[in-house]
């Protein structure tokens, strides 16, 4: 908990330092305009003075923390959003939010079972197949996956039959054209199509982003569960040797009883204290998977960003990763504090 | 014990953990699709014609058909791609230029991860805190977003990409050679050598490194395969995007992308590169890390 303090505050350094890194000419190009009649350095003078860029860095550093707290974080230009960058935040968020969140119960349902249950029926036909997946699982690329199986499963050309998923984006362009909560790759109120469809009534709109979600979702699940399935299997393994085990079963508990309720509890241990990890890479994920499936959010308007030269972008898009990081592996030490009494104490 | 000659002893060593290794099967396809790649980055890099390839330093565009044209034995075995580039050339020189990156990347963060880490465990006090804050900070945002910052503040170029990646890559080297050394210093015979005089800075280099190099060196092989990933990622989304014609690749997946549904092979092979470098990689950490667990040596 105390940890969080300094955490941010590492942050918002890293964050101003590699602002200010790229000189003053990269930081002010969004806010200086060719048509006025100011000539551009008199221009660039009254921006250094607003933002107190002839200051030492320093003080520029507490003026910059100033700004940021009070919800000044600058202005992004993309081609899918200029705007402020909490407002293009607040707008590109939750579809990635609904694609993390998706993709980390996904991960949950599947990998944690089938981590325990391979760890259990060890070296059986299934235990070698689930580390056979989960292995390939942390060496594919995931933006190929997601390519890969926009070939086969968006296109006809491998069998007509397979041609299930939409190629590309949130929602087909026939169906939304029209509806007037619906502009520029964003819908509205909650800016989560799936939400929003079902809110104003639109059953074959949900169904139309449903079928538009499932790609990006396996794509970014595959990678990120096969690390978890991996630790279970082999955090459950080292569990299942352990005295405490061999007592339960000793007593006469049914095996059933000594897996769900002896073992898997403290095999999960280690599953949580990774979960930093996962968390990382489910992130990374989120870039590449949006980028290859043009769904908007986030990850998207970083490349966007960084493709454009548009600080903004990219600062807005380290800060609220940073932030989502910050705040998840927070949840995960409580999280291990309920699981773990040691560690409360 | 005492007799024996120190260098024969060593080789023994290293005779043992590569018997360890090639006596599981995993471990030993690991090792030999790892060498396979390094033979190929070496081959391309002094003699590219032995395995076909003409410019090991740039692919060779044809305007007059850029479209990408399906694989025809012998001549183009994996097609072509985006703009009429043989893709078994780019491909085989783009291991090369893929390899070289992802070592440097490894190399450098784990050198800076290893001397901060070791540093702060074997100084302590106040320089212990400083450096492990310090560290700590770069942990604080996620390693791809944090990648992707740092690049484009460098600019978009290679090199930039992979200073970029070993800058946020150090960081998890320096918290594992930190633990490292924060053993190794307990044992008893670094008290033996202060004992009979050695300075810190003797006792830091001479018993203190090479007892944390073996697992960093472990943590080196398994970390080279999502290295491979990282940087061809960054590439893919366009930072090698001022050099379009140079082997990668990330590039070529990037540059074969728009023609991805209607001509596979072009993203096929060399993600196919990647994956089967990145699966070599990882069965040959594991088996590393198997092999040099002091438990199994008997």
């Amino acid at each position: 908990m105390l940890l969080l303090i300094p955490t941010l505050i590492g942050l918002t350094l890293i964050v101003f330092a590699l602002t200010h890194a790229g000189g003053s000419q990269r930081l002010l190009g969004s806010y200086i305009s060719m048509h006025s009649k100011i000539p551009i350095s008199v221009q660039e003078q009254q921006l250094a003075e607003r933002f107190h860029l002839n200051d030492p860095l320093v003080v520029q550093y507490f003026y910059w923390v100033a700004a940021f707290v009070q919800g000044d974080w600058g202005y992004t230009k993309t081609q899918v959003y200029s705007g402020t960058v909490l407002d293009a935040i607040s707008l590109f968020f939750p579809n990635t939010l609904m694609l993390a969140v998706l993709s980390s119960i996904l991960t949950a349902i599947m990998g944690i079972p089938l981590g325990v249950w391979s760890a259990v029926r060890k070296d059986s036909l299934l235990d070698q197949a689930t580390r056979v997946i989960s292995f390939a699982g942390y060496s594919i690329p995931t933006y190929w996956l997601g390519l890969l199986l926009l070939i086969v499963f968006a296109s006809s050309n491998v069998c007509r039959c397979l041609n299930i998923f939409p190629i590309s984006g949130t929602v087909s362009a026939s169906l939304i054209s029209g509806a007037d909560w619906y502009s520029g790759g964003i819908s509205y109120p909650t800016h989560v199509l799936v939400v929003d469809s079902l809110i104003h009534g639109r059953l074959d709109i949900f169904e139309d982003a449903l079928m538009h979600l499932a790609l990006p979702v396996v794509t970014l699940t595959y990678g990120v569960m096969a690390s978890v399935l991996r630790v279970m299997r082999s955090s459950m393994q080292d569990t299942l040797d352990h005295d405490y085990i061999r007592t339960a079963r000793a007593k006469g508990l049914e095996e059933k009883t000594v897996i769900n309720v002896h073992a898997r509890r403290n095999a999960l241990i280690p599953v949580f204290t990774l979960l930093g990890y996962t968390i990382a890479s489910l992130i990374g994920g989120v870039v590449l998977t949006e980028t290859v499936f043009n769904y908007i959010g986030i990850g998207y308007w970083t490349t966007q960003a960084m493709l454009n030269g548009d600080v903004g972008g990219i600062m807005g898009a380290t800060v609220i990763f940073g932030l989502g990081f910050i705040f998840a592996n927070l949840a995960v030490d409580i999280a291990c504090g309920f699981l773990d009494p040691r560690i409360r104490h | 014990m005492f007799g024996r000659n120190p260098l024969s002893s060593r080789l023994q060593e290293y005779r043992l953990t590569l018997r360890i290794l090639v006596e599981s099967p995993s471990s030993a396809v690991g090792l030999a699709i790892v060498i396979a790649y390094a033979a190929i980055a070496v081959i391309d890099f002094t003699h590219p014609s032995l395995i076909g390839v003409q410019d090991a330093y740039s692919m060779i565009p044809d305007y007059t058909s850029p479209v990408p044209s399906p694989p025809v034995w012998p001549t183009h075995a994996f097609g072509t791609t985006f703009p009429g580039v043989d893709l078994y050339q780019a491909v085989m020189s783009a291991i090369r230029v893929d390899l070289w990156y992802s070592l440097l990347i490894v190399l450098v963060g784990a050198a800076l991860g290893t001397i901060v880490g070791v540093m702060a465990a074997y100084v302590g006090g106040y320089l212990d805190e400083a450096l492990m804050r310090f560290t700590d900070i770069f942990l604080s945002v996620p390693y791809l977003p944090f990648a992707i910052a740092v690049a484009f503040v460098l600019g978009r170029a290679l090199d930039n990409v992979s200073l970029a990646l070993a800058i946020v890559w150090w960081p998890l080297y320096a918290r594992y050679a930190y633990g490292q050394a924060l053993s190794v210093k307990e044992n008893a015979y670094i008290e033996a050598a202060k004992a009979s005089g050695v300075g810190s800075w003797g006792i830091m280099l001479r018993h203190v490194v090479p007892n944390v190099l073996t697992p960093i060196f472990v943590q080196i092989s398994l970390d080279l395969g999502t290295i491979v990933q990282v940087f061809a990622a960054l590439t893919f989304i366009g930072f090698a995007s001022g050099n379009p014609l140079l082997p990668e690749l990330g590039t070529l997946i990037s540059n074969g992308f728009q023609y991805a549904v209607a001509a596979p092979w072009v993203v096929f092979f060399p993600g196919m590169a990647i994956l089967i470098f990145a699966i070599g990689m990882n069965l040959l950490g594991d088996g590393l890390r198997d092999a040099l667990d002091p438990r199994r040596r008997t």
